[in-house]
């Protein structure tokens, strides 16, 4: 089981020095990941999600950032130990990113072909004729229709759903073995989200690649993934297979969550569910379960310690005081 | 790109013609004339020189006239340096004025990107700061100030440098390195400003961070991804920055005595020298518009953004 | 509802977090604040506004007094007759070396002067109070206080500035707010205004109006000099363009978002939208770009005093004493440096207020680290 694990992650800290404060965004995450698996993390917007993915790419801007401890082990070496030229190799070579906003996330002064170009004449040593062939096959992998004539383009002359094609071509460009999508659909059109989703689930079957899904929606989340990580104010809540995730959630937010969720099959009349309250402001936390204040089913150890991560069954996790020795 | 040339550059027509007319009509209105300074001349001899130069003619027709002249290329003579046409004054100061002012924008170009580069790479560290105090400092002294203290300075105090003159006279080249220096500062400092603050604000954008993901190697980072859209302000910042030096250089060839149109244009508006003046307003209206124009075309060639029909 | 309670001490939350909602004027003075360089700048320019204007009550010398026995004495401490005495034995010295090497007639009648000259302080030294007097900064070339020439100096260089930005900004905000609210036949007219009057170089038109009016400096109007009112119309014609696109271009922006149109949607006038909802928002950015365009002022009118073109005698400006300063600067540096560095610091610490209330009030900024 563990020979197939190629990501990592133990005990990863991220902190921001603020002027308010010490921000704790990323506050002890530890998850695997496996070869050619799909995993989820879920949370609302500030749960840390996005900050844990750049951490492992070591992205995060320092400063005011900094990697405060943990460790990302990929395929048992740890990134956050590498010199810059080893992480270099792995960036946008072994594991590569799209981000959330196609809009900005491509240079606005280069021509899209000097994009997709310079990461293959880095990482697979191609000459520039080479790698332009292999761009324009990338980009019509990725859906874009004429790409020979819409190469030599800049990205102000492709529509949203069509940058995030590029950004997708060019992360898939060096055959990745882990790609990070950090909600790549949230600034899109609701029938592009799709159309974008079905590509990245497709292409990364095809390709073998291992995908980290970061996304705040549920429901992108049930179509594709294999496991998932729900995140709430720093820390992962509760960790497992998917579908059994779905089918009993145990953590009261993770439960909140899926109730949520609009649904065809629930009678008509019945009023969508929400959770109550606003997640904290991470700043300054104290020692606690950060979750209580909006918890229906919280007790008074739970405004005192963070609950310990309890395993509930075969690869599940949950950090609530509801289980484990706190029960 | 050529349509938008060709308009761009007669768009200039009418703004030159709005600034003939009323340079023109603002000089003739205001009380005393070319002569009026003078010893008190009979009146005849003033007649006779009114006459010569058609100024006992209506203020309309003396517009006319001038503005026909000019059509011709033909800025007419100087009412106080009587042997010299306005084109001869003018031929033989321009080359002398726009040999200062390039220097000056090139040496402020290329030191300000320099350090706005270093600055911005270095951010909160002290080549930053030290930086970035010259910088203000030179944005803070008017060049009317830093010019005597620095001619105080290397000139007449360390005596390394001439006080005044330009390249014909006896100190040679050296004669250009303080007016350079002094016109060239507060452009320095602030492209300086501007390049620092513009990088820093590319480098934390998202397709910076896309270019780190990438992998590539910060040098690739910074001078292939980070600096042509980093550059962007500085050169709208140039036509500013060129009209600036055309009004600065009027001050620091005063303060060195360089024999420049800066020079002629002060002296002329004094003695209320009307052709010479009106000479002068051509001259630096045609260069300043030209360099506006030049600014807005290689702005156009930058940003791929900008599409002109 | 204990998150809105009124009561700060109650203003916890559930974390024990400190929750007091900030206004953005409140968060743009904390940002200030802890700009020091902003800080310091902001103490120096309420100093120098005043000493400057509160010049009458303070203890200095008249500006106008001439003290031709004073004339051109450096910065000391000590009284002025001692400093002029040991500066007449010190030339007279000179003086009778020179005449004993080369034996030079021409010389005794500047012996005789300088003989006289040292009679008459010695004389008057313990009579006449003028010779108590303390030049701390020195004297110009007509023995007048350098501190007070530089303080004077200052009033009218700062008037400019303030009466300048105040008119500048009127105008620039007024025409702006309109061209911009307006759109249509008004906002093409004075954009195209705008753009004419910016490709005109506006500062040798001044140049050439300060030259045309030169000789009428005598007249005045309401007891100000013709000639002041001039320049400053003059400077301030022009200065308000920048402002008015600013304003228009904020205006533009902001009248097309959501909380204008919920405005209008409540049957908010044009009138209540451009005072209510639409000016207070840019005024952020105004009196970011006035504190930056105060200090240009005054850049501008010294420009002009130094030319010889701006404020005339009597009164005087820091450009006119740089201008006078430049005249003997080999032989009496004091006389430039002095007016040019309380002008430098002056401008330095506008310079340093401007940029930390642009960090403090810009928004695009807020987030930033």
């Amino acid at each position: 089981m563990t020979d197939d694990v190629i990501l990592q992650v133990k005990d990863l800290k991220t902190y921001f020095k603020l002027d308010e404060g010490l921000l704790k965004a990323v506050d002890g995450v530890s998850f695997e990941l496996r070869k050619g698996e799909t995993l989820g993390i879920v949370g609302e917007s500030g749960s840390g999600k996005s900050v844990t993915n750049l951490a492992l790419m070591r992205l995060v801007p320092v400063p005011p950032g900094r990697i405060a401890g943990g460790e990302v082990l990929f395929n048992g070496k740890d990134i956050l130990k590498m010199s810059d030229a080893e992480i270099r190799e792995v960036r946008g070579n072994k594991i590569s990113m799209i981000f959330q906003d196609p809009m900005t996330s491509l240079n606005p002064f280069l021509r899209v072909s000097t994009q997709l170009i310079e990461t293959l004449v880095l990482h697979q040593g191609l000459d520039k004729k080479a790698a332009k062939e292999k761009a324009i096959e990338m980009l019509k992998l990725a859906g874009i229709p004429a790409p020979e004539k819409r190469i030599d383009q800049y990205p102000h002359q492709f529509s949203g759903g069509m940058r995030q094609r590029v950004m997708i071509a060019m992360a898939l460009s060096c055959n990745p073995e882990i790609l990070i999508a950090d909600e790549p659909t949230t600034a899109l059109d609701v029938t592009i989200q799709a159309q974008i989703l079905e590509l990245i689930n497709e292409l990364s079957e095809r390709l073998g690649t291992a995908v980290i899904l970061i996304t705040h929606s549920l429901g992108v989340v049930a179509g594709m993934c294999d496991n998932i990580c729900v995140m709430y104010a720093g820390r992962i809540v509760e960790k497992g297979n998917a579908d059994e995730i779905f089918a009993d959630p145990k953590h009261p937010y993770t439960q909140g969550l899926i109730k949520s969720v609009p649904r065809l099959d629930r009678e008509n009349k019945q009023r969508l569910y929400s959770i109550p309250g606003q997640p904290p402001n991470v700043i300054n936390l104290p020692d606690c379960c950060p979750f209580f204040p909006r918890c229906e089913r919280a007790m008074d150890i739970c405004k005192s310690k963070y609950p310990p991560v309890s395993a509930v069954g075969k690869g599940r996790s949950v950090a609530c005081w509801l289980y484990g020795e706190g029960k | 790109m050529s349509r938008f040339i060709v308009r761009r550059l007669l768009s200039i027509i009418p703004t030159l013609f709005i600034v003939v007319t009323l340079s023109f009509f603002l000089i003739r209105l205001a009380p005393g004339g070319p002569f009026s300074r003078e010893k008190k001349l009979p009146p005849e001899v003033l007649q006779n020189i009114m006459r010569k130069y058609h100024m006992d003619e209506p203020l309309l027709n003396q517009y006319f006239r001038y503005i026909g002249d000019v059509l011709r290329f033909d800025l007419g003579p100087s009412f106080r340096n009587k042997d010299h046409s306005v084109n001869e004054l003018i031929g033989k100061a321009f080359p002398v004025s726009l040999h200062l002012g390039s220097m000056a924008l090139a040496v402020a170009l290329f030191l300000g990107l320099s350090v706005g580069v270093i600055s911005a790479l270095n951010q909160n560290k002290w080549p930053d700061y030290s930086a970035m105090s010259v910088a203000v400092l030179g944005i803070s002294i008017p060049l009317f100030v830093i010019g005597p203290l620095l001619m105080l300075l290397f000139a007449l105090r360390l005596k390394w440098l001439p006080t005044s003159g330009w390249i014909s006279s006896r100190a040679g080249w050296a004669t250009v390195i303080l007016p350079t220096m002094t016109l060239m500062f507060p452009y320095f400092a602030y492209i300086a400003r501007l390049s620092r603050g513009s990088i820093i604000e590319v480098v934390r954008s998202d397709y910076i961070r896309t270019a780190r993901a990438k992998g590539l190697k910060e040098s690739v980072v910074i001078w292939k991804h980070v600096l042509k859209g980093a550059l962007l302000p500085v050169v709208t910042y140039l036509g500013p920055a060129f009209s600036g030096i055309v009004v600065g250089s009027v001050v620091v060839e005063q303060i060195f005595v360089v024999p420049g149109i800066g020079r002629i244009f002060v002296q002329s508006a004094l003695n209320r020298d009307y052709t010479v003046i009106m000479g002068d307003v051509i001259v630096y209206s045609i260069i300043l518009m030209g360099a506006n124009f030049l600014v807005d075309v290689l702005y156009s060639m930058l940003d791929p953004r900008i599409a002109y029909k | 509802m204990p998150l809105l309670s009124k009561n700060k001490a109650e203003a916890v939350n559930e974390f024990n977090q400190y929750v007091k909602p900030v206004s953005l004027w409140a968060d743009a003075w904390k940002r200030l604040k802890k700009n020091k360089m902003a800080v310091v700048g902001m103490w120096i320019v309420g100093l120098y506004l005043a000493v400057t204007f509160g010049a009458a009550f303070l203890p200095f010398y008249s500006y106008t007094d001439q003290e031709l026995l004073h004339a051109n004495l450096p910065p000391s401490t000590r009284p002025a007759g001692r400093v002029a005495v040991e500066r007449l034995e010190s030339r007279r010295g000179e003086l009778l070396v020179a005449m004993q090497a080369s034996n030079r007639e021409d010389l005794k009648r500047d012996l005789d002067r300088v003989n006289e000259d040292l009679d008459r302080v010695r004389f008057e030294l313990d009579r006449d109070p003028v010779h108590k007097r303390v030049y701390l900064l020195g004297t110009d070339y007509l023995g007048r206080d350098m501190l007070a020439r530089t303080v004077y100096g200052g009033q009218i260089s700062l008037l400019i500035g303030i009466v300048g930005t105040i008119t500048a900004g009127l105008i620039g905000i007024v025409l702006g707010a309109i061209g911009g609210y307006a759109g249509g036949w008004a906002d093409n007219l004075l954009s195209r205004f705008v753009d004419i009057m910016y490709s005109l170089p506006y500062m040798l038109v001044v140049i050439i109006i300060m030259s045309m009016f030169k000789d009428s400096s005598n007249a005045t109007v309401l007891g100000i000099p013709l000639n002041i009112i001039i320049l400053f119309f003059a400077i301030a014609l022009v200065s308000w363009l920048t402002m008015s696109r600013i304003v228009r271009g904020q205006i533009i922006s902001l009248k097309n978002s959501e909380f204008v149109e919920a405005a209008r949607s409540m049957g908010a006038g044009p009138g209540r939208i451009v005072f209510r909802h639409l000016l207070p928002n840019t005024v952020g950015i105004i009196i970011v770009y006035s504190t930056l365009q105060f200090p240009s002022f005054i850049m501008n009118e010294s420009f002009l005093s130094f030319l010889g073109l701006g404020v005339s005698a009597p009164y005087a400006s820091w450009g006119t004493l740089v201008s006078e300063g430049v005249q003997g600067m080999q032989l009496y540096p004091w006389r430039l440096v002095v007016p040019a560095t309380a002008m430098t610091i002056f401008l330095f610490a506008m310079n340093f207020l401007g940029d930390g209330l642009r960090d403090a009030l810009d928004p695009q900024s807020k987030n930033r680290s």
